[in-house]
């Protein structure tokens, strides 16, 4: 799932767990769940930097991508 | 003022030659009127050019100075032509286009003209496939040409090379031919833009290695949000073959499929400049992205087609990189804030579960007066919800859950012996844990 969808799930988790009385089984279940949407957010936003890198054709028509001042 | 009855003279006595040779037809003799500087001689010109021949009779054998050595039209035509296009260098001319049309196989033929004059022209295919539009009737162009003789007619033709407008006709009907075109197949149309990425893994860019452009984008992003990768696919961005080579740039992105969004552009520069974005296979190839796709052609006044194409269009390539990534701590800010949120509601359909609870337990004591079986029935209900109830709120405050293995909630020291297996819930996960042994609160003192 990406980014963005782990985020919208998030918000519509909060949502529907401020906006609406459900029964208890219901709620913790999505309170589990965007706990894990939560971690998994989070884990993205604090990857390693990126270098800048070049798209290349090898000779075989396999593109690759290679760090830029190498 | 001296020349003036010299021309006239001349004129009328090739008016006379004419008539007396075409036994009059007035057309012919207005065409010659607009060349009387380049008058026939007089019909008698062999008599006299015998009598004024500068070499011995014994010589006359060369080719066309005796009528015996006559030489042929084509001969004359063709050597005419030889030594025009020896003579003179390819030229700029202005002047109307009159008269335009194209052959099947992609040749155009014109006039060009002016007040006074005119000349026949002729564009090959392979030329005029270079030029940015054929041009319009009545239309004033200037155009490099290399004189020549259409020896078939006896006709003064330019071989044109190249045409350009002194004004934006040709560009801006270039430009109109293909907008015109992309526009019916929708290309353009806004339903066909798609959202950008909230956070991009990696944002492409097709431009030129070494312009200014990717620097600007590079540094934007790795500032904005240094997580996301930038890769680069090169492409001439301006002069011969630019085109193509961004066409090719694009569909290397494409099938390499790993970026989530594109930048398309370069850093400003004049029309000609920019003009491979006009180009339809350019806007096709944009268009044709299966990510979205933002131009960042950096020229505020002309909007070029990949500008219409795009998802999106930034003015300059520093604002596509900022439309293109998030600032990275405004994205953890916005995560931290809904973490919060989820614990708060949480909390709160906890508080509201248990108000409920309340509610029902009143409406219990109050159905008091019915049979003792239903009322029994009805405390145990509520209790069965309340017991469930408890979890969720302590969960919330980072405490767990107890189950046995089937998921059945553990409610009694009885429920288990040493040995036996059961699971702890926790807000992200369960712990699969083993009971060594068991102990009872004393029930009197709650020890």
């Amino acid at each position: 799932m990406s980014f963005e969808k782990k985020v919208q799930r998030l918000e519509e988790i909060v949502r529907a767990l401020e906006s609406k009385d459900m029964s208890l089984d219901k709620g913790l279940k999505l309170f589990e769940e965007g706990i894990a949407c939560l971690r998994d957010a989070s884990t993205e936003l604090t990857k390693a930097e990126a270098a800048v890198q070049v798209l290349r054709e090898r000779t075989d028509g396999i593109l690759e991508a290679t760090d830029l001042r190498a | 003022m001296n020349s003036r009855p010299a021309r006239s003279a001349s004129r009328s006595s090739a008016a006379a030659a004419s008539e007396s040779r075409t036994a009059g037809t007035p057309n012919e003799s207005d065409a010659l009127a607009l060349f009387d500087d380049f008058a026939p001689p007089p019909v008698q010109e062999p008599a006299r050019s015998q009598g004024r021949a500068r070499r011995p009779a014994s010589q006359s054998d060369e080719p066309g100075l005796s009528p015996e050595f006559a030489i042929s039209v084509a001969t004359l035509t063709l050597a005419t032509r030889d030594i025009l296009e020896g003579a003179v260098e390819p030229l700029w001319i202005r002047g109307e286009v009159v008269g335009f049309k194209e052959h099947r196989k992609g040749h155009w033929y014109f006039t060009l003209k002016d007040a006074d004059a005119q000349i026949r022209c002729v564009m090959w295919a392979t030329d005029a496939r270079r030029a940015l539009a054929s041009p319009d009737e009545g239309m004033t162009i200037t155009a490099l040409g290399k004189l020549t003789v259409f020896p078939a007619r006896g006709e003064l033709q330019l071989r044109i090379l190249r045409i350009e407008t002194s004004g934006d006709g040709l560009w801006q009907k270039a430009f109109e031919k293909v907008r015109k075109k992309l526009e019916a197949e929708g290309l353009f149309s806004a339903e066909r833009k798609r959202p950008l990425p909230m956070l991009p893994g990696c944002v492409a860019v097709v431009t030129s290695t070494d312009g200014a452009a990717l620097h600007d984008i590079v540094s934007v992003v790795h500032r904005r949000c240094p997580i996301t990768r930038v890769v680069v696919a090169h492409a001439s961005v301006q002069g011969e073959g630019a085109a193509a080579s961004i066409v090719t740039a694009l569909h290397r992105v494409a099938r390499w499929g790993q970026a989530d969004v594109v930048i398309l552009g370069r850093g400003g520069g004049s029309r000609e400049d920019l003009w491979a974005f006009n180009d339809e296979r350019v806007v096709r190839a944009a268009a044709g992205m299966p990510i979205p796709v933002i131009s960042a052609v950096g020229h505020e006044v002309d909007v070029t087609l990949c500008d219409l194409s795009a998802d999106l269009r930034a003015a300059t390539p520093s604002a596509a990189a900022e439309a293109a990534v998030p600032r990275l701590t405004d994205l953890v800010r916005h995560i931290k804030s809904l973490g919060a949120e989820l614990r708060d509601a949480a909390v709160a359909q906890v508080e509201s579960a248990r108000e409920r609870l309340a509610d029902a337990g009143v409406a219990a004591w109050r159905a008091a007066s019915h049979p003792i079986e239903r009322r029994r029935l009805a405390l145990e209900g509520i209790a069965g919800r309340l017991h469930a109830l408890s979890p969720l709120a302590t969960l919330a405050r980072g405490y767990a859950v107890l189950t046995s293995v089937d998921g059945s909630p553990l409610t009694s020291v009885e429920s288990v012996t040493a040995g036996d297996a059961f699971v702890a819930r926790l807000p992200d996960g369960r712990i699969h844990a083993r009971t060594e042994r068991t102990e009872s609160l004393d029930k009197e003192t709650g020890e």
